[in-house]
């Protein structure tokens, strides 16, 4: 029988996490050879319902499961989160090139996240973790909006024990209990531990968030090329064919979802 | 390439001998709705042809379309709603059988490179499409006449095919004379060679002397409308991105989506899925980036959020996305949108528009 690129594989749901009221970790366990780069991402089937593109949360290194972590936000995703371990889900993929690990080597990493977006930080955290020694320095800020929309907030106190490892969280309100910083992520952004000469800048959130934070680094010095940023696009196919999501000449699903600034700049209206 | 003469009694014999193999579809004549008059005293045929499925047509009705066909050849490689699997069992792919198309026009050959780079190319090959496209056999006819809305050789690709067919028909006095230009052609053409004599000299000289007519008169024609020349097209899309083009001519769009769907390289689609019992299957629907939705994501923002981003996206894919990517503008002249638009919105108008912002500034 001819491959059907468009036909999903069956994931059975393995574990349900609950990150935060609208925030949930699905583990799923495919039933087919499947394994994914770091910053790849996959369309994801709720039978019946309909597909949407997805980024693994998980650690690539593990091979026979793998994490999606997904915000409630629309048709497929509030379906999603009525669904319980052992029942199935499709996936077709990894697709696009995910981040570029080797240029990473040598340098300290700066990785900016805001609310779901540090989903696939998570995967990138985790890959950077795994040879933590070709890495020179990993600098985690995230933004959430409020203490209780802190994704994975019971294991980043674990992520920050890791050698060469430093991790500020913000929140944009805050509540009496919340003992850390409260601010916009941006205002995490000064003073920090990098040197500027040999960084990497790595943005994933909402598109306003990531608007401010590469203008940010841009002001800080980092050099257009030195800015990875994830483009959120409807990708329906995931294989350059369907049209959805170009971004001037490229295609998100294909060329990206990780570009670079220099990449991106000079494209009308990519933050919208 | 070999050329033979077939005459003018024997085309219903060449149509019943590729239905013995294919699904065959034929031109037909209709009166459409489709009527932009020519404003400068050029006298334009207006009358429409319909590719019809041979069994259904009566004999009479078939003829030889002078120039394309109302529905774009795509539709005939991707189907405007289909089922494309089901999950996560079942489904042995596609059978079907092939089509032959007959009166197929050098615009709609253009438009085919353009599908085969989305669909043939890139990291993974379309299955469906790839057979439908490799069993199809494809019989193009020179153009002897054009519409209003016809604007081919703006961009050089000539109202005659030498290239990207399997049989190609150019009528000359009493008949046609029919390259055969591919093996498959060749199987077919071999098996009536009855019918078949070598074209004489005399024979090709005459239908080089019809071509280089039609292609004078489209120029003339051509020369009213003032469409920017195919090497500008990128320049002036990418510069005219803040042009007030755009939304002056969204002001009459209805949001149809029929010059997405007329449209000869369109191939934006949906994938979708449905629920019938137990076993839920996804199907491909065409999309295109002039409908409100095509590019919101689930959170509800729209980067494309008003009419004229959408018009502006459309030029922006065709004239930059492509000539980046493929060499090539995504755009084959056919002028199908412009007979489609009930708001009259013309895309040889935009271009000029766009082209004179850029070199004429006006003070």
């Amino acid at each position: 029988m001819k491959k059907n690129i468009y036909r999903p594989i069956e994931a059975v749901i393995e574990d349900v996490i609950t990150e935060t009221p609208a925030i949930k970790t699905f583990v799923l366990r495919p039933k087919e050879d499947f394994s994914f780069r770091t910053g790849q991402f996959v369309e994801m089937t709720v039978p019946g319902v309909g597909e949407g593109p997805f980024t693994p949360s998980s650690n690539p290194k593990i091979k026979d499961r793998f994490d999606l972590t997904v915000m409630n936000v629309g048709c497929i995703t509030s379906k999603l989160h009525k669904m319980k371990p052992g029942e199935s889900l499709g996936i077709r993929g990894p697709y696009g090139k995910g981040y570029p690990l080797d240029t990473f080597k040598g340098k300290d990493i700066l990785i900016v996240g805001g609310g779901v977006g540090l989903a696939p930080l998570r995967s990138l955290l985790f890959s950077l973790f795994n040879d933590i020694d070709d890495y020179n320095k990993v600098v985690l800020r995230c933004g959430a909006r409020t203490p209780n929309d802190i994704v994975y907030k019971n294991v980043i106190p674990e992520w920050a024990k890791t050698k060469k490892t430093d991790i500020v969280i913000s929140v944009d309100v805050g509540e009496p209990s919340w003992k850390g910083k409260v601010g916009l992520v941006t205002t995490i952004l000064n003073d920090l531990p990098v040197n500027l000469k040999n960084a990497v800048g790595i943005v994933c959130g909402p598109p306003i968030m990531m608007k401010f934070v590469t203008l940010k680094l841009l002001d800080l010095g980092f050099k257009p090329k030195d800015i990875y940023l994830s483009m959120e696009k409807n990708m329906s196919c995931g294989l350059g064919k369907c049209g959805h999501c170009r971004v001037g000449k490229f295609y998100a699903c294909k060329d990206g979802p990780v570009f670079t600034y220099e990449e991106l700049k000079d494209i009308h209206d990519i933050w919208d | 390439m070999d050329t033979y003469f077939l005459k003018q009694e024997d085309l219903p014999r060449f149509y019943e001998r590729i239905s013995q193999n294919f699904e065959l579809f034929v031109p037909v004549k209709v009166e459409s709705s489709f009527k932009v008059k020519c404003e400068y005293g050029f006298s334009l045929p207006t009358e429409d042809y319909l590719l019809k499925k041979y069994p259904e047509a009566n004999k009479e009705e078939i003829v030889f379309n002078e120039y394309r066909s109302v529905e774009p050849v795509r539709a005939f490689f991707t189907h405007f709603k289909e089922d494309i699997c089901s999950y996560f069992k079942g489904n042995g792919g596609l059978e079907e059988k092939p089509v032959a198309i007959c009166g197929v026009k050098n615009c709609d050959l253009f438009a085919l490179k353009i599908l085969d780079y989305v669909f043939l190319g890139g990291n993974e090959e379309d299955p469906a499409y790839k057979a439908r496209r490799e069993n199809a056999l494809i019989v193009a006819s020179d153009c002897t006449a054009f519409k209003e809305v016809c604007f081919c050789r703006a961009f050089e690709i000539d109202p005659f095919a030498c290239e990207g067919f399997d049989f190609n028909l150019s009528p000359i006095s009493n008949g046609y004379l029919l390259d055969v230009a591919t093996k498959k052609a060749k199987l077919i053409g071999d098996s009536m060679m009855d019918m078949l004599t070598p074209a004489s000299f005399g024979q090709l000289s005459g239908r080089s002397a019809k071509r280089d007519s039609v292609v004078s008169r489209i120029d003339e024609h051509l020369e009213y409308h003032k469409i920017p020349k195919k090497e500008a097209l990128q320049d002036i899309v990418v510069s005219g991105f803040n042009s007030p083009v755009w939304n002056e001519q969204m002001k009459t769009c209805v949001e149809c989506g029929g010059c997405i769907f007329i449209c000869d390289t369109c191939h934006c689609f949906l994938l979708f899925d449905e629920k019938e019992g137990e076993n839920a299957k996804r199907m491909r629907v065409w999309d295109g980036c002039l409908l409100k939705n095509f590019s919101t994501v689930a959170g509800g923002a729209n980067p494309l959020k008003s009419r004229y981003m959408r018009l502006r996206n459309r030029y922006m894919k065709k004239f930059d996305f492509f000539v980046s990517n493929l060499g090539f503008q995504g755009c084959c002249g056919c002028g199908r949108c412009i007979d489609v638009c009930p708001g009259k919105i013309d895309i040889r108008y935009i271009l000029r528009k766009l082209y004179e912002e850029k070199h004429i500034p006006s003070n």
